[in-house]
């Protein structure tokens, strides 16, 4: 049993900003008091409490992440070195960090819930076996489903009542949590070299079927069987100049249901060309301040080093084009594939520094604190640790000025940030990196400080230096283990996998059998992930 | 140019309409690769098989595959790195000396031939084996293949993939990337992972006489690896994990009988397009598995104090 | 001990790890395949559960399992820089352990892809 004592508490869920009070925890759980000897006390009197950080978006895990690091050894060779001691594993931090490094890099910073946004179900087995070896940090996964034939077949015949069994035995199969959608159509048309740019356009291949209609019939699916976790959807053109129109008929598409629009940043720019490619951040802002149906994830760049890695094969073509340099594509028969090239954002290329830009901008135009979250894509705009740069960047507006002097003037023509004077508060900060992204989650027991709750706590020292105070917890709780203190990994626990049974018609096996013989190469029976293999799983049936 | 564009064989069942075997020999080797993933097997777009596809074999010499290929280009050995720059000219339309061209065997004619089919195949393979990768220019040739597969992209659809040997060599690389983030080759001396090819693989540790114990797991380097690599074996305690006894183990100080990957031990095993795939055992061993042995080594030496540069700062320095 | 079936094994053998065998079992052997190759059925027919090696040895005598991890821990945990090779013929979670193994010990880890 723990006593938090004197801490200034920042609970948004519970109503409470700063005020100073007590969390106890007994059993891996907050509770409303502890009593007796037993009792351990942190003296957190001048420190901030806060609920533990989740992550809405990430890649740490799986097939794409484990090719972009055998991609990037030049880099590993750079990064920070996590070298093993009685407690800590060996390995390599930087943009693509080993499984236990991610672990210990995640809870070094206060976050102690990540979603890997990106599995393929016919390698989710390989997820899983990675996200065991994460450890600290709970995990929840997205499956991809906006390119899988056998529901896109379902879709070009109307089918829609058997893609929703098809898509529940999916997400069973893949022991997922919740369902993406990557650049709806655009995969299955990159299996042929082509791309899917218009949503009204029938996708490469197919009579009918349309992104717009694979965008409407999944959310529709996702709402009907209540997954806690909407439709978690990257949108068309992701990083094209004047995508923002694309992303806007996909907001309008969606009107009606629950949908998390992923790294919005990537999908807010004007323009014609790469020259001429501005901010449309206050566009996308406006659009989403008036509709509550959906959430979003920032998808922030900061300036260096980083590796780009989706399900979007036909941007990663192009963007090899660009660069010239590394280039992966791993195509996924009938499913997804992914694309894998490194990039360095540099703060002189007025097109990075535009991108860096609109990130900032969205979470600042955007009002509502809980609907926008702190991420950076990791690894895509930034690596995850960086994230305390993000948050400084949010609280202080004057740093954000001296960081917009050194931009190339061209770019301040085509943002709005240095007309933006708004700073975040702490409670809001603890919105977007915790309370928010918990609920946009359906993650009932993270995100938060009341009774109940998983006893997730980060507590900082103070700092006027913002960047410092969220990059070094002082301590860091998991479950209710002291996990991190003074800046030292302190004890190692597992973290859990968090998994959603959606109900289904058995008989939906007896359909995908067949079919499933013809388009794939490996055995039916050997396709789901097995049960038994997710050792201490959290599942929870819905009904 | 660096990385890989490649696919699942489902991909290849489902599409490809142009296949390329590069030194290797799927007939003996990969028996049934051609009929599960690729030539004959009647995918999603391909419904007539292998009618709907044309398959080409690059090798040194005539194996039993020929006769499965439409085309056979035979090249000279050792000159396989010409023959792949020669077409990644000709995708460029560059000027190429025929002379040159001749030296690998091959005319101009047929690596023309070649590269129209690559490019106006709708969706084109090349599998590259061990002919390749294991022979004069070896990584280099891996690159240069792996390069021109990326370059095709800007005509059609074209992947690549490596005819990967052993069971479950490509868990390995898997397992270690994620671990370590190296594929291979990982020293962990210094407490943090550290690769330099040339420098950690296992045939130069053992050249240099750079280790002083050895753990063989599932390996028999005794009968396969050059003569100075085995006698530092023998010379330094080697214990050896095998359900049979090998070579190795005759030479080995300890060797322990495991039960055999996927006959009588359970786990997961890597297809060579990094597939995961249960493995679900039928017969009950009398040995532990590789998996048990190798957690109850840990425990013992995990019991034991660490070594940690606490333990070296004892040592007075000079 | 009466046959046992199983459908859909697994086979290890060489990369395409196909995994649509049906194996039929006699006791402590594999009497008959289903889709295997000749190389697959000679796989799986060569590896019994037969006892034909001992346990383990130590210094080419037999000994006990228990002793030889005992002596390998020893080894492994006096030397410098131990090496740890293979890997391509056990299973995945045995190559975790493998690299922990490794970790803990110091040594270099590395498989056949090195050759």
């Amino acid at each position: 049993m723990l006593r938090i004592s004197g801490g200034r508490v920042y609970d948004p869920a519970n109503g409470i900003q700063g005020e100073v009070k007590d969390i106890c925890i007994a059993d891996g759980r907050i509770v409303n008091d502890v009593q007796g000897a037993a009792v351990r006390t942190i003296p957190a009197s001048g420190m901030v409490v806060f609920p533990g950080g989740v992550d809405v978006h990430t890649h740490v895990a799986g097939a794409a992440l484990n090719f972009a690091r055998g991609m990037t050894p030049e880099n590993h060779r750079a990064a920070a070195k996590f070298i093993h001691s009685p407690l800590l594993r060996a390995g390599t931090g930087g943009i693509t960090p080993t499984t236990f490094a991610t672990g210990y890099l995640y809870a070094g910073m206060g976050y102690t819930t990540v979603n890997e946004a990106a599995v393929p179900i016919l390698s989710a087995r390989h997820t899983h076996e990675e996200l065991r070896d994460t450890p600290i940090v709970d995990k929840s996964s997205c499956v991809l489903m906006a390119n899988n034939e056998i529901l896109l077949d379902l879709f070009e015949e109307g089918e829609t009542e058997r893609a929703r069994d098809v898509l529940a035995w999916l997400i069973w199969a893949a022991k997922g949590y919740g369902v993406k959608a990557v650049n709806p159509g655009g995969v299955a048309a990159w299996k042929w070299g082509k791309d899917a740019k218009v949503l009204s356009d029938p996708v490469h291949g197919y009579g009918k079927v349309t992104p717009a209609i694979i965008i409407a019939q999944l959310a529709a699916i996702v709402d009907h069987l209540r997954l806690p976790h909407p439709l978690h959807i990257h949108c068309n053109n992701l990083g094209v100049p004047g995508n923002v129109s694309t992303t806007l008929e996909t907001m309008r598409v969606l009107e009606g249901h629950r949908a998390h629009m992923a790294h919005l940043q990537f999908h807010a720019y004007g323009g014609d060309d790469w020259t001429t490619l501005r901010s449309e951040a206050a566009a996308v802002a406006e659009y989403f301040n008036a509709h509550p149906n959906l959430t979003a994830d920032a998808g922030a760049i900061l300036f260096g080093n980083s590796v780009t890695i989706t399900a979007d094969g036909p941007w990663q073509h192009l963007l090899y084009q660009l660069t010239g340099r590394k280039w992966g594509n791993l195509d996924v028969e009938n499913e997804t594939g992914c694309g894998i090239v490194p990039y360095v954002y540099k703060g002189s290329n007025v097109v990075n520094a535009v991108q860096w830009a609109v990130g900032l901008e969205l979470l600042l135009l955007i009002d509502d604190p809980w609907r926008i979250f702190l991420t950076t894509d990791h690894p895509n705009g930034a690596c995850f640790w960086r994230y305390p740069e993000v948050i400084h960047l949010l609280m202080d507006a004057s740093f954000r000025r001296e960081c917009l002097r050194k931009l190339p003037s061209r770019a301040l023509k085509r943002i709005v940030l240095p007309d933006v004077d708004r700073e975040y508060t702490l409670s809001e900060i603890a919105t977007i990196t915790s309370a928010g992204p918990a609920r946009a989650l359906g993650m009932p027991r993270k995100g938060h400080l009341g009774p109940g709750a998983d006893a997730d706590v980060t507590i900082y020292n103070e700092s006027p230096d913002r960047g410092l105070m969220f990059r070094h917890p002082r301590y860091v709780l998991k479950g209710g283990e002291v996990v991190v203190e003074e800046g030292d990994i302190r004890k190692v626990v597992d973290g859990r996998e968090l998994i959603v049974r959606p109900a289904y018609d058995e008989n939906i096996e007896e359909y995908l059998r067949p079919l499933f013989e013809q388009y794939y190469t490996v055995a039916f029976e050997n396709y789901p992930v097995e049960q038994e293999r997710l050792e201490g799983a959290d599942i929870r049936e819905l009904g | 140019m660096g990385g890989k564009v490649t696919c699942t064989l489902g991909e290849v069942k489902n599409r490809a309409d142009l296949i390329i075997y590069w030194g290797g020999n799927p007939a003996d080797c990969h028996p049934l690769h051609f009929s599960r993933y690729t030539l004959n097997a009647k995918g999603k777009h391909v419904p007539q098989g292998r009618k709907g596809r044309t398959m080409v074999l690059v090798d040194v010499r005539e194996t039993p595959s020929v006769r499965f290929s439409d085309i056979f280009l035979q090249v000279r050995p050792g000159k396989d790195f010409e023959v792949v720059t020669t077409l990644r000219a000709l995708l460029k339309n560059r000027p190429v000396d025929e002379a040159r061209v001749a030296e690998t065997g091959l005319t101009l004619e047929q690596l023309q031939n070649l590269v129209d089919r690559m490019k106006n195949a709708r969706f084109g393979v090349l599998f590259f084996g061990m002919g390749l990768t294991m022979t004069r220019g070896k990584h280099m040739n891996s690159a240069a293949v792996l390069t021109l597969v990326a370059e095709l992209n800007a005509f059609t659809k074209f992947v690549s993939m490596p005819m990967r040997g052993h069971g479950n060599v490509t868990g390995a690389d898997v397992v270690m990337r994620w671990t370590t983030g190296f594929p291979f080759g990982v020293n962990l001396s210094r407490g943090y992972p550290r690769f330099n090819p040339g420098e950690f693989s296992t045939i130069d540790v053992l050249v240099r006489g750079d280790n002083d114990a050895a753990l063989i797991l599932g390996a028999d380097p005794g009968a396969t690896m050059p003569q100075p690599a085995i006698d530092h074996l023998a010379r330094i305690p080697t214990i050896v994990l095998d359900p049979k006894l090998t070579h190795t183990s005759r030479l080995a100080r300890v060797h322990i009988t495991t039960a055999t990957t996927g006959i009588s031990a359970p786990g997961t095993a890597y297809r060579m397009d990094e597939i995961p795939l249960p493995l679900k055992p039928i017969l009950k061993s009398p040995y532990p598995t590789d998996e048990e042995v190798i957690r109850r080594i840990y425990e013992k030496v995990k019991v034991k104090p660490a070594w940690s540069p606490a333990a070296y700062a004892k040592v007075p320095c000079a | 001990m009466p046959p046992t079936t199983l459908e859909n094994a697994t086979c290890t053998f060489c990369g395409c790890v196909c995994d649509n065998i049906g194996l039929e079992a006699d006791g402590d052997r594999i009497v008959k395949t289903k889709r295997a190759c000749g190389l697959g059925e000679a796989w799986f027919k060569n590896h019994t559960a037969e006892r034909l090696y001992p346990d383990a040895l130590i210094d080419g005598k037999p000994a006990s399992v228990d002793e030889a991890v005992e002596a390998a821990a020893d080894y492994l945990y006096q030397a410098n820089m131990p090496l740890v090779y293979g890997l391509s013929n056990i299973t995945c979670e045995a190559q975790r352990k493998a690299v922990a193994l490794a970790e803990l010990v110091g040594g270099v880890v590395d498989s056949h892809t090195s050759l």
